[in-house]
């Protein structure tokens, strides 16, 4: 069972503030309240008359006996089985292609286009070599040799012995 | 006129418009639902609409959904509850259409069934102006607390048949009447010149 629910309030404006609702949960009913709707339902739109059927689809007419039954029921199992039959019997299956012929595309819609560039082979006028071979570049996929920039510093030069310097050319030279 | 009408191969037998005693037993049967739950279905409609005629069209359209599913009628346990439930949707629905439509606050209903002896002209016209303010704060309550609270002045109402109405648990009753009654308790202690 459960606890009532209208005595758990100890504040004082609040019970006086619940009175107010308790106030209204116990409103009379308008005289006649029942009556009208009593009235309201007599007048509601009722359900429309029932159509009988004819006598002799009535229940318990000769078209209700199992023998009629039967028949109709062979009747129907006749007629879905005939016409699946010759809709069978109709259909060809169809001759399955050997080949099959894709169309020949035009155009490429939709993609990129190289804007009328035609690829020139090298081949076409033969390659033109500017220098030699390089073993290492025979390769591609190699990586190439790394190249550490060296510093050339200025040799002296050393005068050979046979050779005539400059103040021997002029001391030589005839006065 | 002809007296009968005539289709094809078919007419309207006579003996089938004809109300069956089985139908007539569902009638009866409502009209006792009638009697019975009128003046309930009315005071719950009230306490939510407040205005006299809007409580007494949500009743007679309770009872025309009723007359409709009459057919259903003995599968229901709770007559009470489930009418209070079906009443309790339509005003919902019809506050809720009504949204736009200032509130009536109308009390003069309450006026009706103030105890007169006994009370001045001076007192019944504070004591009305109290239930007005009283009113005014349950519509400032939410919906869910000021549900449970309304429907828990009515003392024929358990918690567990609130909850039925409310289609929560007992124990979400309790706990939104429990808020409620704080908020409420807040909303008072306002003084009226805050609103």
């Amino acid at each position: 069972m459960t606890p009532p629910l209208h005595n758990e309030s100890d504040c004082d404006p609040q019970r006086h503030a619940e009175e107010t609702l308790r106030l209204i949960a116990r409103l009379p009913a308008p005289e006649g309240l029942v009556d009208r709707v009593k009235s309201s339902l007599r007048l509601a739109p009722r359900r429309s008359g029932v159509l009988a059927w004819p006598y002799t689809l009535m229940p318990g007419s000769w078209i209700h006996s199992p023998v009629v039954r039967g028949a109709a029921a062979a009747a129907i199992v006749c007629l879905v089985a005939g016409g699946g039959w010759r809709i069978y019997s109709h259909v060809q299956p169809a001759p399955t292609a050997k080949v099959i012929v894709m169309p020949a595309r035009v155009g490429n819609a939709g993609g990129f286009s190289n804007a009328g560039a035609m690829r020139t082979p090298d081949t076409l006028n033969g390659p033109v070599l500017t220098h030699g071979v390089i073993p290492a570049m025979q390769n591609p996929v190699a990586p190439a040799p790394r190249v550490t920039p060296q510093i050339v510093k200025p040799q002296a030069v050393t005068p050979q012995p046979g050779a005539m310097t400059h103040k021997k050319r002029a001391a030589a030279a005839p006065r | 006129m002809s007296a009968s009408l005539t289709l094809p191969g078919m007419e309207i037998a006579h003996s089938a418009v004809q109300v069956e005693p089985r139908q007539h037993a569902k009638e009866e049967a409502l009209a006792a639902l009638v009697e019975q739950y009128a003046g309930t279905l009315y005071r719950v409609a009230f306490s939510v609409l407040r205005n006299p005629a809007d409580a007494e069209d949500a009743v007679q359209e309770t009872f025309l959904r009723v007359l409709r599913h009459r057919d259903t009628l003995e599968e229901v346990r709770d007559h009470r509850v489930w009418l209070i439930r079906i009443v309790w949707n339509i005003v919902l629905d019809r506050k809720r259409r009504a949204k736009t439509r200032p509130e009536t606050d109308d009390i003069s209903e309450l006026a009706r069934v103030l105890p007169a002896t006994g009370l001045s002209a001076e007192d019944r016209a504070a004591a009305l102006q109290h239930h007005a303010r009283v009113l005014a704060v349950v519509d400032e309550l939410p919906v869910k607390e000021r549900q449970v609270l309304v429907l828990s002045a009515f003392e024929e109402l358990s918690s567990v048949e609130i909850a039925a109405v409310l289609n929560i648990t007992e124990s979400s009753v309790r706990s939104r009447l429990f808020r409620a009654r704080n908020l409420m308790a807040g909303l008072l202690e306002r003084p009226r010149s805050g609103r």
